[in-house]
């Protein structure tokens, strides 16, 4: 397995690209792009399931729960004279919940993010150092025949040519690295 | 600071990005001075909390019946204003206000500052800061545990919980221009940026991660704005004090925390125009749209106030009538009537007015809300402790001279945090305002 780089100056070329690579059978979660700034446009290739809704109500859930039992136990633990209410009530204790709540959904998206953009694991392999200004890079770990494949495509859908080193193991990427 | 030539409104993105990091770079003579001047207030405020707790309250000017006094005003007013950044930022961007790129840092920065400095005046308040963790639900030796009923204890759950979503809501759309900032330096800052930014490479998984969860951030953080407000609201309204016992009390804290966060926004904005030369950044159509929504949060605000006190009034109630006697009319009545003109006539008249709505006149009725809804939390708060129900148990509240220079040393806090920030992060989201220049 070798890796391939692609340059383009405009990020709709790239989200082409890796459109056009995936019809033609390259594995898309072989193929990733860099850019400096959000894409306008996604490539569908590329577009990934998000749990992040899912994670904001698991955390108020297990948060607010959790608050409101530890709350309901203390207060059975140690009633306080209430001067007649009851001495666990949802109108008292429904505010602390609703906070603790909504600071398990604030730590429930913070986790997703973390782990869905990467970012748990150190980020990417990538060299952020390598980005163009403008435009994006795109990564395809991929065997020679793909590479074959995936070559002329990207030529096609205007890849910048560039000098550096090839990778010792993809044939044919004298402009591509 | 950097003397360069001025950008165009969307200049090249590098550029944008290369202007933008070089004003972080070095400190001019005026920086420092405004530094040291800050940091000299802060230290004259922490000596003056020092000697208060040394001699204890008998150095306030709290004394029976008024118990709340400078430091719970300012209390709910820095709790008011932290308003401003997530909370207009979490609108805008749920909106798709794509005018609010060069606002959004510096609000949300505005929102975690203003938590940080209004969370210390519970702490200045309970007198002993040391005993703060008594709040915290542990099992202590004496097996006394916090009053879950008590809105002081909602109060901490709520703050703490908008401290936590804020930083985090300001960080995360930081994450990109830290890793911008490593790479464009070297040895040891390196490292520490490279670190903050977690190893960001900008793939398209970290984009699409990081815009989805701006986006339910924001609405998370809407809900958390508005309830920490209602629950400051309850410290007043939950209590059996006729003029406080409202029931329009928490939209009505919501409304005054909104209006006068933008008001502070408008003000950190132009001080920043000023000192980092961002004129091509925070141009006049920010402050005329800042200022329109200033307007419209005026008039909201008068309808709650002329709501309250027509009800008040209209009840005739004798237990209530003293205090809104002494706010209107009584030795308050001179505040009272400023507080109407700083909150209504003044940016009604500036802004509301097209051909008078400019920057200066924005920035202006800023600062005048600002003063305003600070009176408006004074004026709350302090004739209805001094009119208790009983006539005999009436007293007045003078602040002393501790109160008067922590309340400053607070205003100093909030600028020197802020001038300590601008230096070491972006003030303008760069991935965003290059994503909105490029988008327009």
């Amino acid at each position: 397995m070798g890796r391939l780089r692609a340059e383009f100056s405009d990020p709709e070329s790239a989200a082409a690209a890796v459109d056009a690579l995936a019809a033609a059978g390259v594995d898309p979660r072989a193929m990733e792009l860099y850019s400096r700034r959000p894409l306008e446009r996604y490539p569908d290739a590329l577009r990934r399931k998000s749990f992040l809704s899912l994670g904001a109500v698991a955390g108020a859930i297990a948060a607010g729960g959790g608050a409101t039992a530890l709350m309901a136990w203390i207060q059975r633990d140690y009633p306080l004279n209430t001067g007649g209410m009851p001495i666990v009530s949802g109108w008292s204790t429904g505010v602390v919940s609703l906070e603790m709540a909504l600071a398990g959904a604030v730590l429930g998206i913070c986790v997703m993010l973390l782990w869905e953009s990467g970012l748990l694991s150190g980020g990417g392999e990538a060299d952020p150092e390598g980005l163009p200004e403008r435009g994006a890079v795109l990564l395809v770990s991929c065997s020679r025949r793909e590479a074959a494949v995936a070559l002329p495509l990207l030529e096609e859908l205007g890849a910048a040519p560039r000098a550096g080193a090839p990778p010792a193991d993809v044939p044919g990427t004298d402009n591509l690295y | 600071m950097t003397t360069e030539a001025p950008l165009p409104a969307h200049a090249d993105h590098a550029r944008v990005r290369d202007d933008l990091l070089a004003r972080m770079a070095g400190a001019s003579g005026r920086y420092l001075a405004a530094v040291a001047l800050c940091g000299a207030v802060v230290a004259w405020a922490l000596f003056a909390w020092a000697y208060q707790i040394r001699g204890g309250f008998g150095h306030t000017g709290l004394r029976r019946p008024v118990y709340w006094g400078v430091y719970i005003v300012s209390f709910v007013f820095w709790i008011g204003i932290s308003h401003a950044g997530t909370l207009i930022s979490a609108i805008l961007r749920l909106t798709g206000a794509g005018w609010r790129k060069p606002v959004t840092r510096a609000a949300e920065a505005i929102t975690v500052f203003c938590l940080m400095i209004g969370g210390l005046f519970p702490l200045i308040h309970i007198s002993r800061p040391w005993l703060f963790y008594w709040m915290l639900p542990y099992p202590n030796e004496r097996y006394l545990w916090p009053n879950f009923r008590s809105p002081l204890f909602w109060d901490l759950a709520a703050i703490l919980t908008y401290l936590a979503g804020s930083a985090i809501f300001l960080y995360l759309p930081l994450i990109p221009d830290l890793a911008e900032i490593a790479e464009r330096s070297s040895g040891l800052k390196r490292k520490a940026y490279r670190a903050l930014s977690l190893g960001w490479t900008g793939s398209s998984r970290q984009w699409q991660a990081l815009e989805r969860s701006m986006k339910l951030m924001a609405l998370v953080i809407l809900a958390i704005a508005v309830s920490v407000h209602s629950v400051v609201a309850s410290d007043f309204s939950m209590s059996v004090n006729p003029a406080w016992h409202s029931t329009i009390f928490a939209p009505y804290f919501v409304v005054g925390a909104i209006f006068s966060g933008i008001a502070a926004l408008v003000v950190v904005m132009a001080v920043l125009r000023k000192l980092m030369r961002l004129e091509n950044y925070l141009r006049e159509e920010h402050f005329s749209k800042l200022g329109k929504l200033l307007v419209l949060m005026s008039l909201v605000w008068l309808y709650f106030t002329f709501s309250e006190h027509l009800t008040a009034w209209y009840g005739n109630r004798p237990l209530e009538m003293p205090a809104l006697h002494l706010k209107e009319r009584g030795a308050y009545g001179a505040l009272f009537w400023a507080m109407v003109a700083c909150n209504f006539a003044l940016p009604f008249v500036l802004v509301g007015i097209r051909g008078l709505r400019s920057i200066p006149t924005v920035v202006a009725s800023s600062v005048a809300v600002l003063a305003g809804m600070w009176l408006e939390r004074f004026l709350i708060v302090i004739p209805a402790l001094e009119r208790p129900p009983l006539p005999s148990a009436w007293g007045a509240y003078a602040p002393s001279w501790v109160e008067v220079s922590i309340g400053a040393g607070t205003f100093a806090a909030m600028a020197l945090l802020y001038l300590l920030f601008v230096k070491a992060f972006p003030i303008i989201a760069i991935w965003e305002y290059e994503d909105g220049a490029s988008a327009s």
